[in-house]
């Protein structure tokens, strides 16, 4: 159940999918590709569409130059108190300090609580932060951060199949 | 102020009269509500039109989920497609058939996109003979549930838009291919989940006044009313579903369209005040159906209706991780479709079978019913449809109630997504209502069924059975308790929803 990825791996985007759904991605892409098409046609969707993924491009290019890493423990990840460790440097490997990092966890299934805490910066570049998962199953945890330069990142971690006590 | 001897003689008759009347129900059937008479939603409905109005913003959200489960979040909870689609549509949907009646089929945006369809192409086809019954519904169902867990379609936008893009196309397909209202009846597994649950339903599409359709010499609501100069055009059509009003009992396959009160020259159809679950207490021939007992495929609807609530409650508890992770270490299967293809059998096959085989056994060997076992299974298995609308409506209503306000921060979040955010930022904290508050309302649900099948199950016995009705009813009884027991148990568990279930 570790999380840890550079943000720019491809094979890593995207997590509410599962692993074994990697074949199903390719077609995933194209076909949504083509919707978008579609999307385009019509004036107002084409906008709306167009402008979050403008938004999204930017932030994955911010992204390109970040390395992040996450990990959980204690592992095995059950239901209640875990903590969530992170790792931020810049490309060459120089750690970022002073980054805002609120932590948030969602259930895969929609309609139940999420929950959020705020990262503490425990040493330069390395954070920490508590997270209360409320029940077991499959959660997917986001990391909204902000650089220190006021740059904002966001990256998500799947913490797939979280043991109900 | 004493009362004469006759006046008190009087009175006593007059009430004695009054309890026979309510005791037979005559006293509150003669005198139904009408949801038609109601001050503004009566006007509303009688209006032609009232469907299309209904319609037209379900079509409306229905496209914009589409847009956004593709190309909104990728994230389950934050996309209004799963969010709308398995919290609030499910949960609106039980609620509104429990509170009032089949209003998603009145609401439904699959017929508005058809009738739409309808304008230009004119179906030929009729639907063949040999599959005008409910066995390709009863497949499509169970298939829709298999692969709501395989697939975890509750954790994916992108698949859940494309459910909602395949139901459109099959639903144009199979109605613009075959006349009539071919999708709704013989294929639409929402539809039958819809069906059978308004069984339980307090309201139905029915005559008010019989003695007029005696007289009634056209039968607009079943034959629909076409332009006399070119008989070709349609100007109202009549059921489609083949029920026809004077024949017609209770909710099975009524779609709420109206059609029937619209159809109707003498406005003598009304949607009327019933008793819930009463219609499965006889059994009598209905019309467009026939009767229940004889209609082996209704009563497997009823019976996958049932263990499928428990098959879907039991997919988002801990213990199923435990069966499943037991199943793949002892038998060495490692295809989750396997594993979740033997869960389903085990539960939603096997069990029935064994559970309403034994049940029927008995009341035959024991209460001396002197049908075959199948047929007493086939008759007392409709018992089990309040019982199984109760499971759903407690699990669906979990979710809508607990979840109840996350449309919110999506819609906000939708807004926002296209560069306009108008409702502000999204308050992701808003969920809904406490456990606390919910958890009694579920199992109120629960208990509401249990009655309604304990209710059904034993005027199914009495009928059956003058000497023994107590031995007729009491394995049915036991079964009914024992489901929710099972069902009450499985509320208890912790939750523990897993798009892979082979994971843990
Ligand atoms: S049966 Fe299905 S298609 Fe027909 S009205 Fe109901 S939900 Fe819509
Ligand atoms: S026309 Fe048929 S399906 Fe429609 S409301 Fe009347 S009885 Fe029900
Ligand atoms: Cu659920």
């Amino acid at each position: 159940m570790h999380g840890i990825r550079l943000v720019d791996d491809p094979t890593l985007s995207t997590g509410a999918l599962k692993m074994s759904w990697l074949s199903l991605r390719g077609r995933r892409r194209a076909a949504s590709r083509h919707f978008r098409a579609l999307a385009l046609a019509a004036a107002t969707l084409a906008l709306s569409a167009s402008a979050c993924h403008r938004r999204a491009d930017s932030a994955r290019a911010i992204s390109r130059a970040i390395s992040f890493e996450a990990s959980i423990a204690p592992q095995p990840v059950r239901a209640g108190d875990e903590t969530v460790s992170i790792r931020l440097a810049d490309a060459s490997g120089h750690p970022l300090s002073r980054a805002r990092i609120q932590v948030e966890g969602d259930m895969s299934h929609p309609g139940m609580a999420p929950v959020f805490s705020d990262a503490a910066e425990t040493a330069p570049g390395s954070y920490r932060a508590p997270l209360a998962f409320t029940m077991g199953g499959d959660w997917v945890v986001l990391f909204h951060i902000t650089l220190a330069d006021g740059r904002k990142i966001e990256e998500q971690i799947d913490v797939k199949g979280v043991e109900s006590r | 102020m004493t009362k004469s001897p006759v006046a008190l003689i009087r009175s006593a008759e007059e009430a004695e009269r009054l309890d026979d009347e309510e005791f037979d129900g005559e006293f509150l059937e003669s005198q139904p509500f009408d949801l038609l008479d109601a001050p503004v939603i009566g006007r509303l409905l009688q209006w032609r039109h009232s469907r299309t109005l209904l319609q037209i913003p379900l079509l409306a959200v229905s496209v914009v989920m589409i847009f956004e489960g593709l190309l909104g979040p990728t994230l389950s909870p934050k996309n209004m497609a799963t969010v709308l689609t398995w919290v609030h549509f499910r949960g609106a949907l039980v609620l509104a058939i429990l509170c009032a009646g089949n209003l998603f089929c009145m609401a439904c945006p699959f017929m508005l996109a058809r009738n739409m369809m309808r304008r230009w192409i004119h179906p030929r086809f009729t639907w063949p003979r040999s599959l005008r019954n409910k066995w390709i519904p009863v497949a499509l169902f169970v298939l829709v549930l298999f692969c709501y867990e395989l697939f975890g379609l509750w954790a994916s936008p992108w698949l859940t838009a494309w459910v909602i893009v395949g139901y459109f196309a099959a639903v144009l397909i199979i109605d613009g291919l075959f006349t009539h209202a071919t999708f709704c009846k013989y294929v639409c597994p929402i539809g039958q989940f819809n069906f059978i649950a308004a069984t339980a339903a307090p309201l139905e599409v029915a005559v008010r006044e019989p003695e007029v359709c005696d007289s009634c010499g056209t039968k607009d609501c079943i034959r629909g009313r076409r332009d006399a100069s070119s008989p070709l055009v349609v100007l109202q059509r009549g059921c489609e579903l083949a029920l026809f009003q004077p024949a017609k009992i209770g909710n099975m396959d009524c779609t709420f369209c109206l059609d029937c009160v619209h159809a109707c020259p003498h406005d003598n159809v009304g949607i009327l005040s019933r008793l819930p679950a009463g219609e499965l207490m006889s059994d009598p021939h209905r019309s467009g159906i026939g009767r229940f007992s004889r209609r082996n495929d209704i009563a497997a609807l009823v019976v996958v209706f049932c263990f499928g609530a428990l098959m879907n409650a039991f997919g988002m508890v801990s213990p199923v991780y435990t069966v499943e992770s037991w199943l793949k270490h002892t038998l060495h299967f490692d295809s989750q479709a396997t594993v979740l293809g033997i869960l389903f059998t085990a539960i939603i096959v096997i069990e029935p079978a064994l559970l309403l085989g034994l049940a029927a056994w008995i009341t035959r060997a024991w209460a001396g019913v002197r049908n075959g076992w199948l047929a007493i299974a086939v008759r007392y298995a409709y018992a089990l449809s309040p019982l199984g609308f109760g499971m759903w409506l407690a699990h669906y209503g979990f979710h809508f109630f607990t979840g109840l306000y996350t449309i919110v921060p999506v819609t906000q979040n939708a807004f926002a997504e296209i560069g306009w955010p108008i409702l502000g930022d999204p308050r992701w904290t808003l969920v809904g209502l406490p456990k606390t508050v919910v958890e009694p309302i579920e199992f109120g649900f629960l208990l509401l069924g249990l009655a309604g099948s304990l209710l059904v199950a034993w005027r199914l016995a009495e009928d059956d059975s003058e000497q023994h009705p107590v031995r007729a009813f009491a394995p049915w009884g036991v079964l009914c308790l024992v489901l929710f027991v099972c069902c009450a148990w499985l509320m208890n568990q912790p939750m523990d929803m897993r798009a892979t279930m082979m994971a843990g």
